[in-house]
Formats: C-alpha cells, sequence, structure tokens
C-alpha cells in the first residue's frame, strides 16, 4: 500500500514537469534532460541540466533547467540542493506557482523553503474597477516573500508624477485599498500610470509592477455667471435734466463781479469804466445761456453705482459657490481603472 | 505746404486733450481791454493791450500767470495830455479746499512806462476764489485778492486794496479752449508830497482779457 502512495506521489511529481516542456525548449542538452526526467533517470538528469545551465539559454530555459534540478534533487532526497535550485528559478521568474495537487510534497516544500529565502514581490494584481471618486477604491493585492519594507505608488499621467499609494512593513499577502485621489482631493487625472511595488530588505530589494489606464467619466459641471436673471447693471452716470441753473450761475458770478465792482469804486475817482465788465460779463452770460440749452453732462449715478457694486458682489458670490459646487463634481467623477496587461515581474536587483 | 501745415495745426487743436500724469496745462495769447484812473476823476486813460496766459492743474493745486502790455491813452475829457504803456504780471498758485472753492496767494507787478506817467505797483495777493462748471467744459470763476503791502514807484502807502476778478473758460474744441477774464482794481494809496500832509491818490483800474488757449 505504502508502496502504491509513493508510486503515485512519483507520478505526481513528474507530471508536473512535463507540463512544463509545453514551454518550447530549443537547447538539445535541456531537451535531453527533460527526457531523461520523463525516463526517471535522474542522475542523468542532474548532469544534463548542469551541462545545459553552461550553455546559452533564454530565461525561461534557464528556469526550466534549474526546475528539473529542483525536482529532481526533490525526488532524490537532497532537500537542500532543491532549495537552492528552486530559489534560482524564483529569482528568475518570480511569478512561478507550483500547484500542490501536482507536485511532490518534498518538491513543493522546497519551492516553499525557497520562496521564503528570497525578498520577492510576485503575484501583483490589480482588479478592474468603477467608481465615484471619493466613494470607492482599487483593490491592490501582492504577495511579499519576506518582511520587508513596502513602497507603492503609481506613476505616470499626464504630468509623468508619481503618487505613492502605501508606504510600510509587510510580509506575506498583502491587501490594499487606494482610492485613487490626490492630496487635494481631486480624482487621480486620466491616463497611463504603472503601480510599482517595492520592498526593501537590507540590501535586497524587488519590485513588480502593473500598468493601468484610468479614464474619467464625463462631468456637468456649473458655468459662471456673467449675470443674474432678472437683475440687469443700471448706468453708472445719468444726465440730469436740462435746467436754467448754467445761466442762473453766470448770472450769479457776473453780478457778483459787477455789485463788487460798484460797492468798491472809488468816489474820488468816479465811476469806472463798465466796457470790460461788459465783454466778459456778456461772454459768460451768453455761454451759461448756451449751456442751458445744451444737453446737460452727465454725473455719476450713486445710487446705481452701488446697486451695480452690490449685484457684482452677489453675482461673485454666486460664482464662488459655483466654483466650489464643480470642484466638488469634478471630485466626485466617475473613474475606471483597468489594468493594461499581466502584471509584469521583476526579479531581485 | 500751407495746407498740410495748417491741416495738422488742425488735428493738433482738435484733438482730445490727454493730461499727462493728472497735469493738465493751458497756454495761450489773450488781446485785453483796459481803462485806468489815478488821483483824480479827471486822470483816465482807457487803451488796449496784448499779452499772453499759463495756467497748470495738478490734482488739488492749480497755478496761473499771465502778463499784459497795455497802451494806455487819455480818454476823452481826460486832464492827461499823454498816454504810457503799462505791463502788469500777475501770478497765482492755488490749493483747492473743495469741489467750487479755493484759497489762492500770488503777486501782481505793473510797471509803467514812461515812469513817471503812472504809478508802478508791486503787491501780495491773498484771496479765494469760487468756480463752478456750469456746462461740459465750460467753467465760470470769481476771484477777490486782497494786495498785500503795496508798494508805489511815486511812494505812499494804501490801507486798502482790493482786486475781484471774473473769469470763463470753455472748451470750444478738442485742445482749444476760449478764455476770458475781468479784473476790477482799487488801490486806495495815500501820499504825502512835500510833506504837506497824506492826500488820497487812488488808483482804480479795470482789464478784461479775452483769448484762446491751448491744453498741452
Amino acid at each position: 500500500m505504502t508502496r502504491h502512495v509513493c508510486a503515485l506521489v512519483l507520478l505526481a511529481g513528474v507530471a508536473a514537469p512535463a507540463a512544463g516542456t509545453a514551454q518550447a525548449v530549443q537547447n538539445a542538452t535541456l531537451g535531453r534532460a527533460q527526457q531523461a526526467y520523463d525516463n526517471l533517470e535522474y542522475r542523468q538528469v542532474v548532469s544534463l541540466a548542469r551541462a545545459a545551465l553552461r550553455e546559452r539559454l533564454t530565461g525561461a530555459e534557464r528556469a526550466r533547467a534549474y526546475e528539473l534540478l529542483g525536482f529532481t534533487y526533490g525526488a532524490l532526497d537532497s532537500i537542500l540542493k532543491a532549495v537552492d535550485a528552486f530559489k534560482q528559478v524564483v529569482l528568475i521568474d518570480p511569478e512561478r506557482q507550483l500547484d500542490p495537487n501536482r507536485v511532490s510534497p518534498k518538491a513543493y516544500s522546497a519551492f516553499d523553503v525557497a520562496l521564503r529565502q528570497v525578498l520577492l514581490v510576485r503575484q501583483l494584481r490589480i482588479d478592474s474597477t468603477s467608481f465615484v471618486g471619493g466613494r470607492g477604491a482599487v483593490p491592490i493585492r501582492f504577495t511579499v516573500t519576506q518582511p520587508a519594507r513596502v513602497v507603492t505608488r503609481a506613476i505616470g499621467g499626464a504630468g509623468a508624477g508619481s503618487y505613492v499609494i502605501d508606504s510600510g512593513a509587510w510580509n506575506g499577502q498583502v491587501n490594499l485599498s487606494w482610492p485613487a485621489r490626490l492630496a487635494n482631493g481631486d480624482p487621480l487625472p486620466a491616463g497611463n500610470y504603472t503601480v510599482v511595488v517595492e520592498a526593501r530588505l537590507g540590501q535586497n530589494t524587488s519590485s513588480a509592477s502593473q500598468a493601468i489606464r484610468v479614464s474619467h467619466g464625463s462631468v456637468d459641471t456649473l458655468p459662471s455667471l456673467t449675470s443674474l436673471p432678472g437683475y440687469q447693471y443700471l448706468p453708472e452716470t445719468e444726465v440730469p435734466p436740462q435746467s436754467w441753473r448754467p445761466l442762473g450761475l453766470a448770472f450769479l458770478y457776473t453780478g457778483g463781479a459787477l455789485v463788487g465792482t460798484l460797492g468798491l469804486e472809488s468816489s474820488s475817482l468816479g465811476s469806472s469804466s463798465k466796457r470790460e465788465l461788459a465783454v466778459v460779463g456778456g461772454a459768460a452770460l451768453v455761454t451759461g445761456f448756451v449751456m442751458t440749452l445744451r444737453k446737460p453732462a452727465p454725473r455719476p449715478a450713486a445710487a446705481n453705482m452701488l446697486y451695480n457694486r452690490l449685484l457684482r458682489d452677489q453675482i461673485a458670490r454666486r460664482n464662488q459657490d459655483i466654483a466650489k459646487e464643480n470642484v466638488a463634481r469634478r471630485q466626485q467623477v466617475q473613474l475606471t481603472l483597468v489594468p493594461l496587461s499581466r502584471p509584469g515581474g521583476a526579479g531581485p536587483r | 505746404m500751407s495746407r498740410t501745415v495748417a491741416g495738422l495745426a488742425l488735428l493738433a487743436l482738435t484733438s482730445p486733450a490727454a493730461p499727462a500724469q493728472g497735469l493738465a496745462v493751458k497756454v495761450g495769447p489773450q488781446l485785453a481791454l483796459a481803462s485806468y484812473r489815478e488821483v483824480a476823476a479827471g486822470l483816465r486813460y482807457q487803451g488796449t493791450g496784448f499779452g499772453g496766459a499759463l495756467s497748470a492743474r495738478y490734482r488739488k493745486l492749480s497755478a496761473e500767470a499771465s502778463v499784459v502790455r497795455l497802451a494806455l491813452d487819455p480818454a476823452s475829457g481826460s486832464a492827461a495830455t499823454s498816454g504810457f504803456t503799462a505791463t502788469e504780471v500777475d501770478a497765482w498758485v492755488a490749493y483747492d479746499l473743495a469741489t467750487y472753492a479755493s484759497v489762492e496767494a500770488g503777486f501782481i507787478r505793473r510797471s509803467a512806462d514812461p515812469e513817471l506817467d503812472a504809478q508802478s505797483v508791486g503787491a501780495v495777493r491773498i484771496g479765494a476764489r469760487s468756480f463752478y462748471e456750469i456746462g461740459p467744459g465750460a467753467t465760470v470763476l470769481f476771484r477777490a485778492n486782497y494786495l498785500a503791502a503795496p508798494k508805489f514807484s511815486g511812494g505812499g502807502h494804501a490801507g486798502f486794496s482790493i482786486d475781484l476778478g471774473l473769469g470763463l473758460d470753455v472748451r470750444l474744441a478738442g485742445r482749444l479752449y476760449g478764455t476770458a477774464g475781468y479784473t476790477f482794481q482799487r488801490i486806495s494809496r495815500r501820499t504825502n508830497p512835500g510833506g504837506t500832509g497824506e492826500i488820497d491818490a487812488a488808483i482804480q483800474g479795470t482789464v478784461a482779457r479775452v483769448g484762446v488757449a491751448l491744453a498741452l
């Protein structure tokens, strides 16, 4: 019975690497190593995989070679070597995940140990979401394989800005909730961004990124007012009604000069000539008469000026209220956030 | 050519004035009519002359100056046998106390040629004036000045000297203004010829000036 269980487990362990061969393996040595693994020739797998690693391989082939070594060492009970091989796998492909139902427990535990020994940010997921600004949040999930200081940022947009989403010490599965708002409450400007999660532990760093697109729904803002319905500006000058005032004033001034002249004439010198006064006084009276007939000059209308000032103040207050309302409307815009591609993982640096 | 010059001059005169930094300056020539009496009713002169006037205003401060040269001849029935030429210089500086009134100070200097044919006078003006805009661009003015510390070429003193004025300033077109001014002057001069006792030697004159002015 025990032998049957072991055989099943072994088959399961064999089945998983075989599934990985679906990826194109171009390198002949690596192909032979895969063939040897399929034939359970573990000694030959080790030698062929190591030989393949000395050759020029693509990243996927290199990860596959280390993965074959990890599974083989696991099958040979060389757990430490299996862990080392799996560490190389996750360093090359941080997103690599083993299915515990399809691989041997030894290999899976070795893979799990390897993950815990390397600082990695992996499995960054940002779901498509849509919500009204200020009334929702963007779920951001990722895994940090070791306790580390993790800073999450959104980089990009029209101004190529950098917006800190979160900064904290995290380990394991992390779930963030990002309201996608700026410090002043405005929604994140529409555009393409890259969400970057960067973990730092001593000298070790790891990061993962995800491109997203943020779009805004339409906002119905209110236009500013230039006038109030039913209220119109009044002219700030008014033409006074025609009157005899100009002629009266000319009479008054001319009369003053005449009375002064008559009153101050010296009795010993006799009455002075009046032709000079007649010339100038006559001119003044004619001017006064002409001005009486002419349309009077406009003069400031204090009441209208006061009314216009009150109207302007009222319009300014209304426009301030409208501006506040528009700010609120812009902040409550419908935000739609869509991830642009599969999460890109960048290994430790 | 002359038409061009005349056109340019007309354009300058009729274009609207643009006071620089609130400073308004006007200058222009004047024609004058005058009558003059001295000492006794029989010693009276009449004549005409010409001159010029300059005025400036900056906010509540204003200044005026005028010069007129009068050729005075004995009036009909006058005891005088010959005429004389008088040159009168007047100047004022005024400060507006209200939109229609200001206080002012200045001086008057009138010299006669030949010197002994009439009294030359110099005095300080202190007084006030009232002005009112009776229409667009039209202002009337009434002035009363006390002539303080008068000096006479023939000696003597004056206990009471006064100068009254009526003025008119009308904008004719653009920068061109018409001006008119009337002054009545009474100086109660007393003199003591030969130490025989003081006698009245009053001076009384009127001048009318009519001219145009250009606002700069």
